[in-house]
């Protein structure tokens, strides 16, 4: 009985663990202040990725800000990383990126949509 | 454009509108065209990743990409990597420049500040340094440079390879400020060259398209850090027109973008202040070309109505000012994509071509809402340059990037042509070497200078061939 009555605080721990503290909007400011952690991933979204993705006026998500990334997060990453090279809306395709690889866009999207 | 929003046009129009004008009819013919163009597919049958330019209009599947970090990589890239070898900067440029089945080279890997004179306010910068970060670095050793185009995305080299340029009497485009340039070529070389050394590849591969080589480095003369003060108003087209020869003597930069089917223009000047900062607000003009756009949508087939309700919210518009520094204000964000047309005419024909284009679009093109963008530049002595040896009054005509834009070429490319027009390199338009020959002095000479540079050819895609081979 003990352990029934546990299982909704594990459960709910499990989730804790799993999942990104909870989403709350930023500043450009921020935002520009976020940096991937791997130094080669960072030196693609300095060049590429950046200059739109801190800039509230360029309409693209705020880098870091779940407030916007987690409607797009929900489409899944497949789907994301078709939007990012093929572009979409204000996105041009590649997005500005031309040395980039299918899992260099994996790994800046997850950086940009706060998920490491 | 300043604080013409989408509300405000849009204010009491709806109603009427729609019921003036079958809604259903409206709504499908407005649905079609509002479509997302069809996506292409991320790689092709061989795995290679889809390369598109940023309005979508060019792409390719380049079999090898190249991020080279030294010029000693560059050389070996552009000796001996899968041609074409095509450098691309930042993937702004409208027409064809880029796409490759062979090799895409980035500079991306070599960008940034090398070195400064504070003495004589010039840097040197590396060919892959976007405009965009520039900015900053050279505010942080007391510079700026002399001008800006519209927009900073562009990567220094890929903005001088195309003669972008911004606006103002007496200031040379972007290439006008190199004094100095370092160039990797197909035939193996690394050329410093200026006005006295190698002046002939100085002079025919600074507006180079990226076709004689790649620009590794260039030194800039920039000015002194400036504060300016940009002013945006709404004014009446024909006012504009008759004090556009005005406009252009009392201000360092000025241009103006005609809101088609409105008869209303947005007049936008900067002028060196000592006043204290007013920093850009959020950005308006994308409100404003979306109710531009809604405008239209509603009210494309009843042309007087459409003018009349922009008109009367347009009188209501207070004319907007900013303060910042040059490098904050001269550029602009422009997140909705499009597709461009601009030539560069001699300056004494830029007005008249332009009541054309005006008159041409608003009778035969109800469906384009894109603003119209008119700009002046200096002259220079670079041979390819649009600019070469007269002072030139700029047109751009743009799309909605989920449009057609085939009036460019139907109806406005024929009045740019007739007034004796050269194309930006970077925007769309059908000129081929032929008429390109007749337009240049020098295109003899830069010729010859291509075909020393890169004998082989190895940088000419299809597209290049057409502008230095065929026709």
């Amino acid at each position: 009985m003990r352990a029934l009555r546990l299982l909704p605080a594990a459960l709910l721990l499990a989730a804790c663990q799993s999942e990104p503290p909870p989403a709350k909007p930023l500043t450009p400011e921020e935002s520009a202040a976020l940096k991937p952690a791997d130094a080669r991933i960072a030196g693609l979204y300095d060049q590429a990725c950046k200059s739109c993705h801190t800039v509230a006026d360029t309409g693209a998500p705020l880098t870091g800000d779940r407030t916007q990334w987690d409607k797009r997060w929900a489409k899944g990453e497949d789907a994301l990383l078709a939007s990012a090279v093929q572009g979409l809306n204000g996105m041009p395709a590649g997005g500005q990126c031309f040395s980039c690889t299918p899992d260099d866009y994996k790994a800046l999207i997850r950086f940009m949509a706060g998920r490491n | 454009m300043g604080k013409v929003t989408r509300r405000a046009l849009i204010a009491g129009g709806s109603v009427i509108g729609i019921g003036a004008i079958g809604a259903g009819g409206l709504a499908g013919r407005n649905w079609l065209r509002d479509r997302e163009p069809a996506a292409l597919a991320t790689q092709d049958a061989k795995g290679h990743l889809l390369w598109s330019n940023w309005s979508g209009i060019a792409h390719s599947y380049p079999e090898k990409r190249g991020a080279p970090k030294s010029e000693e990589e560059l050389l070996s890239i552009l000796t001996r990597a899968p041609a074409p070898v095509r450098p691309v900067g930042s993937g702004h440029s409208f027409t064809a420049l880029v796409p490759t089945d062979g090799t895409l080279v980035t500079l991306d890997g070599m960008a940034g500040l090398v070195s400064h004179d504070a003495a004589k306010n010039q840097a040197t910068v590396r060919g892959g340094t976007r405009l965009a970060d520039l900015g900053p670095a050279l505010a942080a050793v007391g510079q700026e440079m002399i001008n800006l185009p519209d927009i900073n995305k562009q990567s220094i080299a890929g903005a001088i390879g195309t003669a972008t340029h911004g606006t103002g009497r007496g200031i040379q485009a972007v290439h006008g400020s190199v004094v100095a340039m370092r160039i990797a070529t197909p035939s193996g070389e690394i050329i410093d060259c200026d006005a006295a050394t190698r002046p002939e590849v100085f002079n025919a591969a600074r507006v180079g398209l990226g076709a004689f080589g790649v620009v590794t480095q260039v030194t800039l003369q920039n000015q002194p850090l400036h504060r300016i003060l940009k002013r945006t108003e709404v004014r009446p087209t024909d006012e504009v027109l008759e004090d556009w020869p005005a406009l252009r003597q009392k201000h360092r930069n000025v241009e103006f973008y005609v809101l088609p089917f409105t008869g209303h223009s947005a007049v936008i000047t900067n002028d060196i202040t000592d006043r204290p900062v007013k920093p850009r607000g959020p950005d308006a003009d994308t409100e404003t070309l979306m109710g531009l756009k809604q405008l239209r949508d509603w009210f494309e087939f009843a042309p007087s109505l459409r003018r009349k309700l922009a008109a009367e919210e347009m009188a209501k518009v207070p004319p907007e000012e900013m303060v910042d520094e040059g490098w904050k204000l001269l550029s602009n964000e422009r997140p909705v994509r499009f597709n461009e047309c601009e030539y560069h005419l001699p300056i004494e024909a830029q007005i008249p071509a332009l009541r054309e284009v005006i008159a041409a679009i608003e009778e035969h093109r109800k469906d384009v809402f894109f603003p119209i963008e008119v700009r002046v530049i200096a002259p220079d002595d670079a041979w390819l340059s649009p600019f070469y040896q007269r002072e030139s009054g700029s047109i751009a005509v743009h799309a909605y990037y989920r449009e057609d834009h085939d009036f460019f070429f139907s109806i406005v490319e024929p009045i740019f042509r007739r007034h004796g027009g050269r194309p930006h390199w970077g925007k769309l338009h059908s000129l081929k070497a032929r008429d390109l020959a007749a337009l240049y002095p020098r295109w003899k000479d830069a010729g010859e200078v291509r075909r020393a540079l890169d004998p082989e050819g190895r940088m000419l895609n299809d597209y290049l061939k057409g502008i230095f081979l065929d026709g």
